[in-house]
């Protein structure tokens, strides 16, 4: 583009130059108002489209990492960060307060892999101090994995079975396991939630000597 | 070739231009998602159903759901308030598992919260207000307030949500009694 306009800009200007006061021709104008616009579409697109995908993205500013399970105890509350005031604002989210929740969401395994639908997974460890906690199996709009049976993708604190030092097995798979099971469905990317209500944890502080359980993956439908 | 390294320059300084313009965009859009936004939970609710009225969040109830919230082991139910206009009372009779209150302003940000261990024998009943009406109610309880908790919020518009915990099928239309039986009216004083 420079390349073309360059010359056509040089020539009418030497030519008319000694001519006086007629100091601005138009195709040095056209070029200003191109390049005027191109400013104006990289402002404007980049700008829009970086604010479009920073919202898009799961991971954000303000959040806790515990293991592989991610929460994000500020948003929804005034104090946020505009991130997640926008992100809120835009999926019409309305967050768990902090005397009633924490959820915690994990979209990998022990190992960094993706979190598959066809897989099966092992969830085990201790939780942390709560009345009763949820875990459900979600899509990639954390709604919950449609399994097309009366059993839903999901499992409550006084619905499984405990070992002998009170830590909790789950597997989670398309099929049948013994003890707790987590039933998945489907194909694609998968994300668990976790979410602890009445819980001490949901205060900032009490969230750094949190541990929380390990997802390590059995092994896949091929 | 000077006239091309010249033209290269302005094409050079347009881009670097229009970046630095792209963070400045950026940063004026960010800010104004919250005020623009159609999609926020309010704007949901006030498509679904008027002030004063409880509707249910969840998919529950027919629909699909009104606001994407929430824990597939959870119903949810909404009202929209306007303190300009007066206090606002919520109350629902009846026993279940595990409730919890928020109080969200117009944009979503949860200002207050709390659950059935706050509430007087684990029934709800509350009253949201402003703290130029909590100085009113205060020279003068009246005797049907005495129990309930009392949510100063300094907030016009906003938004009340229960929660409550469906441990299993069996618990389903108790729950979803409890919450046809809830009640969010504005309360004259």
């Amino acid at each position: 583009m420079g390349k073309s306009i360059g010359p056509l800009a040089t020539r009418p200007r030497a030519a008319i130059s000694p001519g006086g006061n007629f100091s601005c021709p138009w195709p040095f104008m056209l070029k200003n108002a191109l390049l005027t616009l191109l400013s104006l579409a990289i402002a404007i697109g980049g700008g829009g489209g970086s604010v479009w995908y920073a919202l898009k993205i799961q991971d954000g500013v303000g959040a806790i990492r515990i293991g592989q399970w991610t929460a994000f105890p500020d948003i929804g509350t005034p104090s946020a960060d505009p991130y997640s005031k926008a992100r809120v604002a835009r999926e019409g989210v309305l967050a768990l307060g902090r005397a009633e929740g924490l959820s915690f969401v994990a979209e990998r395994d022990a190992s960094g892999g993706e979190l598959k639908r066809e897989c099966t997974y092992t969830i085990e460890g201790g939780f942390p101090t709560a009345r009763f906690w949820t875990l459900y199996a979600a899509d990639q709009s954390l709604g919950v994995v449609e399994t097309g049976k009366p059993r839903l993708a999901a499992l409550q604190s006084y619905g499984v079975l405990r070992q002998p030092d009170n830590s909790v097995i789950i597997s989670a798979s398309h099929h049948p396991m013994p003890g707790n099971w987590l039933l998945t469905d489907g194909f694609g990317r998968m994300y668990f939630v976790l979410t602890f209500y009445d819980t001490p944890i949901a205060s900032s502080t009490g969230l750094s000597d949190v541990s929380l359980p390990r997802i390590v993956k059995v092994g896949c439908d091929a | 070739m000077r006239s091309f390294y010249a033209a290269m320059r302005r094409l050079l300084h347009a881009v670097l231009l229009g970046l630095v313009g792209a963070g400045i965009v950026h940063i004026i859009v960010l800010l104004l998602v919250p005020e623009f936004s159609e999609r926020d939970a309010w704007s949901r609710l006030s498509m679904a159903s008027d002030l004063y009225k409880m509707t249910r969040l969840d998919a529950e109830a027919g629909g699909a759901p009104v606001v994407k919230s929430v824990d597939p082991l959870f119903y949810a139910t909404a009202c929209r308030f306007d303190l300009g206009e007066g206090m606002v009372r919520i109350k629902a009779p009846g026993h279940v598992p595990f409730w919890s209150v928020s109080v969200y302003d117009r944009s979503g940000h949860n200002i207050y919260s709390f659950n059935d261990h706050t509430a007087t024998g684990g029934v709800l009943d509350a009253v949201v207000l402003t703290p130029a009406q909590m100085i009113d109610v205060r020279k003068d309880l009246p005797e049907d307030l005495q129990g309930a908790i009392f949510v100063e919020a300094p907030i016009e518009e906003g938004i009340f949500v229960i929660r409550a915990f469906v441990p299993d099928d069996s618990w389903k239309p108790i729950v979803s009694r409890f919450f046809e039986q809830s009640s969010c009216e504005l309360q004259d004083f």
